[in-house]
């Protein structure tokens, strides 16, 4: 098998060398051959040996991490359409056909768009292809409700990967995280597609099940107004308990839902190293530490009921805690250092929660939080920085 | 004495250890010096083809320090003067005599450096060329005879796989050994500090070292690097001036107050990978000995990759290299082009990774030692992980910001950063687990040469 691939990539190297017909195609045929061998490279100085480690290595971990999302958000987004459309007798892998014919498209179409602008900036700069967007591709469907028109998810990603990412200059110099980018191009251009009720695909004429709303927690709470009944119990009545928060089949984006899913994604990202613990803890502390301040002021004026909420409940609806564990943590647009880390992941766990209660229209905040804190993120180093030096003054001088 | 334990680094475990013993190198009829070790220096000979040298005679001198001298490593006929590029002198071979006739300084008994004039100190080794094996910092160049050092680092521990250990080499030169401390404590008005390896049995001439700090430092690799030595003990500030010695080197310079002669023979640690079983041990191989006698015979099969120093910040030595007077040991390495199929994906028990996204790091993979090769195991990519230099670097540095203010060609922002307190070699672990594969010590290098070039 190893000899037939090298054989095959050393037949089609001479296409694509200087020289050769295909030569401008060079990049494609490097992540060709990079994708089916590990390069032959040596070190070319100190140091002489090098770890295993490479950037593909890291980014499939992400990826790895995104697949339970990613498997739940398919079966999810089928459950709900069988449930929501009165489909009779549906089982478990109708449900999964059901969510591949509804996410599949949505993801394929991510990851070929995206792919192609990677690509194409890869060609003209001469560069190698990144991995980078391998989980960009990735992230950003599982932002997107599973009704998303394919055109708006081309749109959208085009966006997140030309602006967010390549013109800044590729993977690595990006201010914003694309997959976020992309998300907010859509939330901004097309917003009649991206909020309200759009979470479960409804046939049109079709039967609706009885009681349904396709509302998501987040939805009941910008709806409801201050009232005897606690917003726990008005959550409950809707069907959101602890329990079906953390299980997470209810209408949502196509990987927010499931902590269950999150959470193993979570381990993985922990496990391997790759995200920073950092961030996760400090963003569960904010949110722990806002939710709690704005529960004791609940009911008060401006608030919303959603300040009613536990801040277990807030790190479970919505898009926060997907958000916190795999956009906050990129490592490129967050903060360099550890203490700004802390500061990061802190602030978009307090300001997520604090727009959630105070924000009338709509409270889903998370997308945009992380997005603000990506363009705060080099002014937390900045501080950091500069107090590192006065200390490392202290340090020399002494 | 105080102890200092080190918790940021990485222990590299390698195959081929060189073994405690030390053998006699074979002997070659030519010896060679190579002006390139001194480092940018506008060489003038002092010497032509045909001329008969004694040891330790001058060979040629540089413009601007011209009481600097390169000194013919072995009596004998200097044979060949060899130009490289631009007509600068890459080679001197010298064609040895039997009667290695040397050079006579005056001979110090045990105790008389401690009384020596540091002008006549300096004098001696700037006209034996051995002034050369104290390092100067910032950056790390041959001790500028003219600068007064704030203090004297000695370097007696080696964490990066195969530096040349100090115990080892200074059995039966322990008398030499204090004879240098001594007459390093004449050449500054600060402190001489000795650091040495807590976890090691060190020989009594090291920890009762006389007239100087002893220190010892524990814990993964960079704790043997002289910046971290530095930065717990004296730091520096960007305009002092400190210098710098590995144990090893000064032993030479021992043996030359003592013996009145510059030393013919140093002691190389010879290992790693690419040497043949048996042969990886400790070496007394002649100045100047052209390293394919040495290797001859003592190296695996296949193609290999021999590095002047330890496999982190050594330099690849070419294949009519000598053994010069700044080595003291050689790692062999195999030049792995291996290919894996779907390698990044695979879970990696072959593996060997300071990262937990491969399976060998939870089967005990950093415990293990292994054969490594030079394969860069990715390609070069932006920097796109923070925060993981870090974990590498045990001193008060943030390596990202460092880098990036080189990159920047900010040479204020990585002054105030802290730059010249290092060195490449302690971006050495930095650059090896770096997903990116960034060349790390060479854009350090970079930056460090652009700032003395403009000046701090």
């Amino acid at each position: 098998m190893k000899k037939l691939l090298e054989r095959h990539i050393e037949w089609l190297r001479p296409f694509f060398q200087p020289g050769g017909k295909l030569q401008w195609l060079y990049p494609l045929h490097e992540a060709n051959e990079t994708f089916l061998l590990t390069p032959a490279e040596v070190t070319h100085g100190a140091p002489h040996v090098r770890d295993q480690i490479d950037l593909k290595r890291v980014m499939i971990m992400v990826v790895l991490a995104l697949i339970p999302a990613t498997l739940f958000g398919i079966y999810n987004a089928g459950y709900q359409f069988n449930l929501a459309n009165v489909v009779e007798g549906a089982d478990f892998w109708d449900h999964v056909i059901k969510g591949l014919w509804l996410c599949l498209p949505i993801i394929l179409v991510s990851y070929a768009v995206g792919g192609f602008w990677e690509v194409l900036f890869a060609l003209i700069r001469k560069h190698p292809v990144s991995e980078g967007f391998l989980v960009t591709g990735l992230l950003f469907p599982l932002t997107l409700p599973p009704t998303q028109p394919l055109w708006q998810v081309a749109m959208g990603v085009t966006f997140g990967t030309v602006i967010g990412k390549e013109i800044f200059g590729g993977t690595g110099f990006n201010v914003l995280n694309p997959a976020l980018t992309a998300r907010a191009f859509l939330y901004f251009a097309y917003p009649v597609s991206i909020s309200g009720d759009v979470w479960v695909p409804l046939v049109k004429g079709g039967p609706i099940a009885e009681g349904f709303s396709g509302a998501t927690p987040l939805g009941i709470g910008a709806a409801a107004s201050v009232g005897t009944e606690s917003f726990v119990d008005t959550l409950s009545n809707a069907g959101y308990t602890l329990k079906t928060l953390f299980f997470g089949l209810h209408p949502g984006s196509i990987g927010e839902t499931s902590m269950v899913a999150i959470l193993i994604g979570l381990v993985i990202l922990m496990i391997s190293g790759i995200a920073s613990w950092r961030i996760i803890l400090s963003g569960l502390l904010g949110l722990t530490f806002a939710s709690t301040i704005f529960q004791h002021f609940a009911g008060g004026p401006n608030l919303k009921v959603l300040a009613e909420l536990p801040f277990y409940y807030q790190a479970m609806i919505g898009s926060f805690a997907f958000g916190l564990v795999f956009m906050a943590t990129d490592p490129v647009s967050a903060t360099a250092t550890n203490p700004g880390k802390w500061v990061y992941g802190f602030l978009i766990g307090a300001l997520i929660v604090a727009i959630r209660v105070s924000n009338p229209a709509y409270p889903e905040a998370t997308m945009l939080v992380i997005l603000f804190m990506n363009i705060m993120a080099p002014l937390i180093d900045h501080i950091v920085l500069q107090a590192h030096i006065k200390r490392r003054n202290r340090h020399v001088h002494a | 004495m105080a102890s200092f334990s080190i918790r940021k680094g990485l222990k590299i475990k390698l195959v081929g250890a060189p073994e405690p013993t030390i053998t006699d190198a074979p002997d070659s009829a030519t010896v060679a010096v190579a002006p390139a070790e001194f480092g940018p220096i506008k060489l003038r000979l002092d010497v032509k083809e045909g001329d008969h040298v004694k040891r330790g005679q001058p060979l040629f001198h540089d413009k601007h320090t011209p009481a600097f001298r390169g000194v013919a490593p072995a009596a004998g006929v200097v044979s060949t003067i060899e130009y490289g590029a631009r007509r600068t002198v890459r080679r001197i071979v010298i064609t040895r005599d039997e009667n290695d006739v040397a050079e006579s300084y005056p001979r110090l008994d045990p105790t008389g450096a401690r009384t020596m004039e540091r002008g006549a100190l300096l004098e001696l080794l700037q006209n034996t060329g051995l002034l050369a094996l104290i390092r100067q910092r910032p950056f790390g160049k041959t001790a500028d005879a003219e600068a007064t050092p704030k203090s004297i680092f000695v370097n007696g521990m080696a964490s990066a796989p195969f530096t040349a250990d100090i115990n080892v080499v200074i059995k039966g030169r322990e008398i030499a050994f204090q004879a240098g401390l001594d007459a390093l404590t004449r050449l500054t008005d600060g402190k001489v500090f000795l650091c040495l390896n807590g976890d090691a049995t060190n020989a009594a001439a090291l920890t009762d070292a006389r007239n100087v700090e002893v220190h010892t430092f524990v814990g993964p690799h960079p704790s043997g690097n002289t910046s971290v030595h530095i930065s717990k003990l004296a730091p520096m500030a960007p305009t002092d001036v400190v210098w710098t010695i590995t144990a090893v080197d000064l032993l030479q310079i021992g043996h030359l107050l003592l013996n009145g002669e510059v030393p013919s023979h140093r002691i190389i640690a010879l290992g790693g990978p690419g040497v043949a079983e048996g042969a990886r041990r400790y070496y007394r191989a002649r100045v100047g000995l052209p390293l394919k006698t040495l290797l001859d015979g003592r190296l695996a099969d296949g193609e290999l990759r021999v590095v002047r120093g330890d496999v982190l910040s050594g330099t690849i030595a070419d294949s009519d290299d000598v053994v010069r007077l700044l080595d003291t040991g050689y790692t062999v390495l195999p030049e792995d082009r291996e290919r894996h199929v779907f390698g990044w994906m695979m879970p990696g028990f072959t593996f060997y990774s300071a990262s937990r996204s491969f399976a060998s790091r939870w089967f005990g993979g950093l415990r293990r030692a292994w054969a490594l090769g030079t394969n860069q195991h990715g390609e070069l990519r932006p920097m796109v992980l923070t925060g993981l230099y870090d974990k590498y670097m045990p001193m008060n540095i943030l390596v990202d910001y460092v880098v990036r203010a080189v990159l920047a060609h900010d040479t204020d922002e990585a002054i105030k950063l802290g730059i010249l307190e290092t060195l490449p070699e302690d971006y050495a672990l930095c650059a090896f687990v770096c997903p990116s594969k960034m060349d790390l010590m060479g854009i350090i290098r970079q930056g460090l040469a652009d700032i003395e070039k403009e000046g701090i």
